[in-house]
């Protein structure tokens, strides 16, 4: 039987998705998550128990009183649980895949209804979407779509997609066919009988598809937790990993609120959609009669309630701080409170990019900013009065001298944040053998005897005539065309398309060289002379008042092509459009506004890499809790952010791999996460050990008397029934036991290794620790079992277990480039045994959710430690 | 009054399975309907052709499985006849594009259906109001003509009901207002009243019978009940395997059953309801006028009183036409023969002295 090369096939497929079919990925990423992060910035919004309070009139609307009642009444549990965050989270991400589902499932069950063929083309896509274990496309997820919401959408619109397509198809398909005849028999279109008669009439059913798409997205979004999206799923991942039953149940019973909560409510809304549900329940209640319990209220009723406690929620997100809030300026990001700022600007392209810049970024920052456009003297005067507060395209010291000496004495310079500018003539880059002004000389028949100027009046211009030509000797065979700078960049683009000889007056930065492939006449006699640099200047005394936007502004800097980019989406957007330019500049340059206008700066220590939020992954091992959040307090004081994303170790290698990741603080190497390490590591970095040694080993309880070392296993199989309880089959340690281990002691054939998992590993332990039954599990050093148990670790005298593992940092390949610092810093951390059980054991006597208040104690009681971790 | 049209069907043929086409030339070709069924295709209908003059009431009869509502759904173009034409008010349906047979659907042809098919999503006026609403008819007008057409029905004060709400008979009586509503001269009634309880169904009969004196429409009655095809049709066809095998008035297939399978239907027919004295008389007696003047029959008077008639006379019945002709005359021997089916039977004399007289008063008549 031949080898069928399924998994390479698949994996070759997946390598060329992921490379050419990145666009598509991108697209469905940016969709997902412009959905996803709207409708949790709704959620979030709004405090807890109003929104709780807008569940319930819904709930009361829907379905009655007593509904309504219970609905408040579980909301406003989950938020006594503090997993109100975490819950809105689940129900974005739910509600985000359930739409998305809808959108697909209800055309394509149409569809299959009323084609057999389509119908059995689907089927059994859905049946593959449907039974194909989750882990296995979570990680494609990753690979395509990066950690996080997208990844867990994906996988729940994967797994929810199959009820939606199969219920729409029943419902149709099981309108009674004499209607649907009934309905052609009166000349319906075909169209027509769908939206009139087939669909009102599978709307029950379809609305029960619906409910089991968001059910299925609920019970999905907790696997998801595992590739980093949060929310319960994360709880409920934290606390298996850590056995906390406590906390699991917490996170599980949220969910089931939230579950409970969706079902009933779509599905009294289906009774509500459908003219037959609401007929039956309108019976029904005239049966009944009128009853507090059962008593709902009328449409409009809900609608105000709703509306009313919307607005109270609304309101108080603005009077409490302008903090929350459709769209009011981000948590903590609030710097300039609706302060007013005017800037000036020249009509001059990197003019009018910085200034615009400015003012997204600063309203950006919570400042209201007006941009003036004036021309260069009237621009200089009203900053002298002070009716301007700063401008930033004063080209300084040739240019402007003339103003600057009649108002300097009333302005502030806050520097130059672009000092490359020059005047040079330029020709297209397919102008091969010019690239100097030298060059120039003999060819003026190719160029026509034409240098293309622009307005005569320009200093640029005067300077060409009188100095420049001279000086390499053109001025006889040249002859400067005065025009206009638009003419002249018309002119340009019109002979680069033709790929037609020209040469232009031009200046640097000027978006035609982020536009055009051009060329620079390099000018060795210095004929043109020093460059300006372009400064901010401010009003007199303008660093007093606001010393935040000064700062900013005096660490003002760009770059050529970062400019010349901007000033190019400028240009594209057309006059008017401006800042919606810069903002979709900003979208792909998404580090500047934290780069400009720093939010975190608690001081002066904060080296220029923090800007960017690091994504940190780690896994509910205690070890990884204590040092990720250990990392993340000291890390914030020196101005980074942390973004913590909890998953499983599989998905943690990959999005490190990808990219998508930046660190994590807890790889088990070399040994036992060698599989991860081998097949990622040309993409990963290690940052070295931070703690060691540790081991790996099979344990007993020391209630087992007599059995001290892996040799003491030998001829013992019936004390434990013959079976070793290992963890996850695949792991470093499980393939070391089942390959070297236990054939190195003769225990291969006495003894079976049960594949499992970690918690059900530990599960397994504390069960039999409870009852005193003998055990074996294999186990590693450090771990919370042996201080919670007493437990023997086996001595292993003929090393088969190999050297100790030690724990290091581990990171994407890029992140040394990007944070030299932080990397140092990780490199030279190290902690102690009795630092990190210390720092474990405060963190489990808080409990779960207050892990950074144990680690701010934690760090008071060893006060070195910042210092020592992030020296400066 | 509104003059329907004539409805003319010509050698249709619905075959399905693969191939019709083919199936339709060898059936053409002498080809047994078993034949094709071996070979996995079902000829439905088989060279069925008719004419239903205006305000007729055509009904075709027969078994489940005879394909006549194969045929009644060709006649609309719910299905596409495999060969064959249907001609209605001088238009060829097979020739129709999709949508110009939509057109036709929703203005000229309505359907009355066997459960009734309404939509329960909709109330009862909106269901009477639906061909209206396909027809773009304007909302107002709808409501009114739908209530009008419920009336017609019987049904005044129920628009507001659902037709949940209703008995069968009334839920029917919803589906034929329905069907009256659009004003279409062709109604096509697929078993309409087969679902109905007998008392039911007889009052449905008679309302379509007024109807029908009021409406003069077209009407397609599909039934495979003999009974109510008598009392219904003016005309009745009776298909059996894909075929129609006898076309003709209720008396036709009563008196001259066209073959043992019609006439084996008929067995059980109450020939009382169907007869008439003109079925019945003999006609070797005729002459301008009566013999006396006792009560006389027209040919027209239905079995039943002719039998109260001649319990009134000692003498043959006789037939008279509306100049006061002597048409014919029915001896009562003749009116217990036809009920027992012994329609020709000279009596056998009787050895018993009591009875001669009888004989002799027979005789003499």
């Amino acid at each position: 039987m031949p080898r069928i090369q399924l998994g390479s096939w698949v994996n070759d497929g997946v390598d060329w998705l992921t490379t050419h079919m990145a666009w598509l990925f991108d697209f469905c990423k940016t969709v997902f998550l412009g959905l996803y992060d709207g409708i949790n910035a709704v959620l979030q919004a709004p405090e807890p128990l109003l929104l709780a309070g807008i569940f319930a009139v819904i709930a009361f609307w829907l379905r009655g009183t007593l509904a309504g009642v219970l609905t408040f009444a579980g909301f406003a549990f989950i938020d006594s649980l503090e997993l109100w965050e975490n819950a809105m989270i689940t129900l974005a991400l739910v509600l985000v895949a359930t739409v998305i589902a809808l959108v697909i499932s209800l055309p394509v069950g149409i569809w299959a209804a009323r084609s057999d063929r389509v119908s059995s083309l689907v089927r059994p896509v859905l049946d593959f979407m449907q039974t194909l274990p989750a882990m296995i496309y979570l990680i494609p997820a990753i690979l395509f779509f990066g950690t996080g919401a997208p990844a867990g959408i994906v996988a729940t619109l994967i797994f929810a997609l199959a009820p939606g397509v199969r219920m729409t198809e029943l419902g149709i398909r099981q309108v009674d066919k004499e209607l649907v005849e009934a309905a052609e028999a009166f000349g319906t279109s075909p169209r027509n009988t769908l939206l009139r008669v087939q669909l009102p009439l599978a709307l029950p059913t379809v609305m029960a598809g619906v409910n089991q798409v968001i059910m299925l997205g609920l019970s999905m979004a907790a696997i998801a937790g595992m590739v980093g999206t949060g929310g319960l799923g994360g709880d409920v991942n934290e606390a298996i990993g850590q056995l906390n039953v406590g906390l699991g149940s917490e996170a599980g019973v949220a969910i089931v609120i939230l579950a409970i909560y969706l079902d009933r409510m779509t599905s009294a809304l289906g009774t509500q959609v459908s003219p037959l549900g609401r007929r039956a329940a309108a019976k029904l209640r005239a049966a009944q009669g009128l009853k507090i319990w059962s008593y709902r209220p009328r449409p409009a009723v809900a609608v105000i309630g709703v509306v009313v406690l919307a607005l109270t929620a609304g309101g108080m997100g603005v009077l409490g701080g302008g903090k929350t809030g459709g769209e009011a300026v981000a948590d903590g990001k609030d710097i300039g409170q609706g302060k007013k700022i005017t800037i000036g600007y020249i009509p001059w392209d990197e003019g009018v990019a910085s200034t615009f810049l400015w003012k997204e970024i600063l309203e950006q920052r919570g400042y209201e900013v007006e941009a003036k456009q004036f021309d260069a003297g009237p621009l200089y005067t009203s900053l002298s009065q002070g009716d301007v507060d700063f401008q930033t395209d004063a080209w300084l010291p040739t240019t402007h001298a003339q103003y600057w000496k009649k108002y300097g004495k009333q302005l502030d310079d806050l520097g130059a944040w672009y000092d490359k500018t020059s005047l040079e003539l330029t020709v297209p880059a397919y102008m091969k053998g010019i690239d100097s002004l030298a060059d120039l000389k003999g060819k003026a028949s190719e160029f026509g005897g034409k240098i293309t100027g622009i307005e005569s009046s320009a200093g640029e211009m005067a300077l060409l005539k009188s100095k420049v030509l001279k000086e390499y000797g053109l001025d006889k065979e040249y002859k400067v065309v005065d025009s206009s700078t638009p003419a002249m960049l018309a002119e340009l683009k019109r002979a680069y398309a033709q790929k037609k000889p020209i040469v232009t007056t031009l200046w640097s930065p000027h978006w035609a060289y982020n536009d055009y492939d051009l060329k620079k006449l390099k000018d060795p006699k210095g004929a043109w002379g020093e460059g300006d640099g372009v400064h901010s200047l401010s009003r007199k005394g303008f660093a007093d008042d606001d010393p935040t936007v000064a700062g900013w502004l005096k660490k003002f800097e760009m770059s050529e092509k970062q400019l010349t980019s901007l000033e190019a989406e400028i240009n594209e957007a057309g006059k008017g459009s401006q800042q919606d330019a810069v903002r979709a500049w900003l979208k792909q340059n998404p580090d500047v506004v934290d780069k400009l206008a720093p939010v975190r700066n608690s001081g002066g220590g904060t080296p220029a890499e923090a800007k960017q939020p690091l994504d940190v992954a780690w896994f509910p091992w205690d070890e990884d809790i204590a040092v990720t959040y250990l990392w993340k307090n000291v890390l914030e004081r020196r101005g980074y952010q942390l973004n913590l994303k909890q998953m499983d170790v599989g998905p943690v290698y990959t999005g490190l791999a990808s990219g998508d990741l930046d660190l994590n603080f807890d790889a088990w190497l070399p040994y036992a996460q060698k599989n991860y390490w081998d097949k990622n590591k040309d993409r990963l970095e290690d940052l070295g050990t931070w703690y060691e040694p540790t081991s790996l080993e099979i344990a007993v309880p020391s209630y087992v008397k007599g059995v001290d070392s892996l040799e003491d296993l030998k001829g013992k199989s019936s004390t434990f029934k013959g079976k070793i309880i290992g963890i996850e089959p695949g792991t470093g340690e499980m393939d070391l036991l089942k390959n070297k281990v236990l054939p190195g002691y003769g225990l291969d054939k006495e003894y079976e290794v049960v594949d499992g998992s970690t918690p059900a590993m530990l599960a397994e332990l504390k069960r039999a620790y409870a009852k005193k039954e003998p055990i074996a599990v294999s186990l590693w050093s450090p771990h919370w079992a042996y201080s919670d148990y007493e437990l023997t670790k086996l001595k292993d005298p003929k090393k088969a277990f190999g050297e100790g593992n030690t724990i290091r940092t581990i990171s994407n390949e890029k992140f040394p480039g990007e944070y030299p610092q932080l990397t140092k810093w990780i490199k030279n951390f190290r902690m102690s045994e009795e630092e990190l059980g210390s720092l474990e054991s405060e963190i489990k006597d808080r409990g779960q959710g207050h892990e950074e208040e144990a680690v701010a104690d934690w760090l008071r009681q060893h006060p070195d430690m910042v210092r020592r971790m992030t020296p400066q | 009054m509104h003059v329907s049209a004539t409805l003319e069907a010509t050698s249709l043929y619905k075959v399905f399975g693969r191939r019709p086409n083919r199936a339709v030339e060898r059936l053409r070709g002498g080809a047994d309907r078993e034949e094709l069924r071996a070979e996995g295709t079902t000829a439905a209908v088989i060279d069925a052709s008719f004419t239903v003059e205006p305000g007729q009431i055509f009904v075709v009869m027969g078994l489940s499985g005879s394909g006549k509502s194969t045929l009644l759904r060709m006649l609309n173009g719910l299905l596409e006849p495999t060969a064959g034409q249907v001609r209605f008010d001088g238009q060829d349906l097979t020739a129709l594009s999709d949508r110009e047979l939509r057109q036709v659907r929703s203005r000229k042809i309505s359907m009355v259906f066997q459960h009734f098919a309404l939509f329960p999503h909709r109330s009862v006026r909106e269901n009477a109001a639906y061909g209206l609403e396909v027809q773009g008819v304007p909302r107002a007008e709808r409501a009114r003509r739908a209530d009008e057409a419920l009336a017609l029905c019987g049904l005044a004060g129920w628009e507001k009901s659902w037709p949940d709400e209703l008995s069968g008979g009334m839920q029917q009586r919803v589906g034929l207002a329905r069907a009256l509503a659009t004003d279409a001269d062709l109604l096509l009634m697929d078993e309409s009243f087969s679902a109905l309880d007998p008392l039911i169904r007889r009052d449905m009969q008679d309302q379509l019978l007024e109807l029908q004196q009021k409406l003069k429409k077209t009407i397609v009655f599909i039934t495979h009940d003999l009974n109510e095809a008598m009392r219904l049709g003016d005309r009745i066809a009776v298909m059996r395997d894909g075929r129609i095998v006898q076309n003709g008035t209720a008396q036709d297939i009563l008196l001259r059953p066209e073959n043992d399978y019609v006439a084996s239907f008929t067995q059980d027919v109450d020939r009382s309801r169907v007869l008439t004295a003109g079925e019945l008389m003999e006609t070797s007696v005729t002459g301008d006028a009566p013999g006396c003047h006792c009560e006389t029959a027209t040919p027209d008077t239905p079995f039943t009183e002719l039998c109260a008639i001649s319990a009134r006379l000692s003498h043959p019945v006789s037939v008279v036409d509306k100049e006061g002709k002597l048409v014919g005359i029915v001896p009562r021997q003749r009116l217990v023969g036809f009920l027992g089916d012994e329609q020709d039977a000279t009596p056998q004399p009787c050895d018993s002295p009591r009875d001669k007289g009888a004989e002799k008063v027979t005789a003499r008549a």
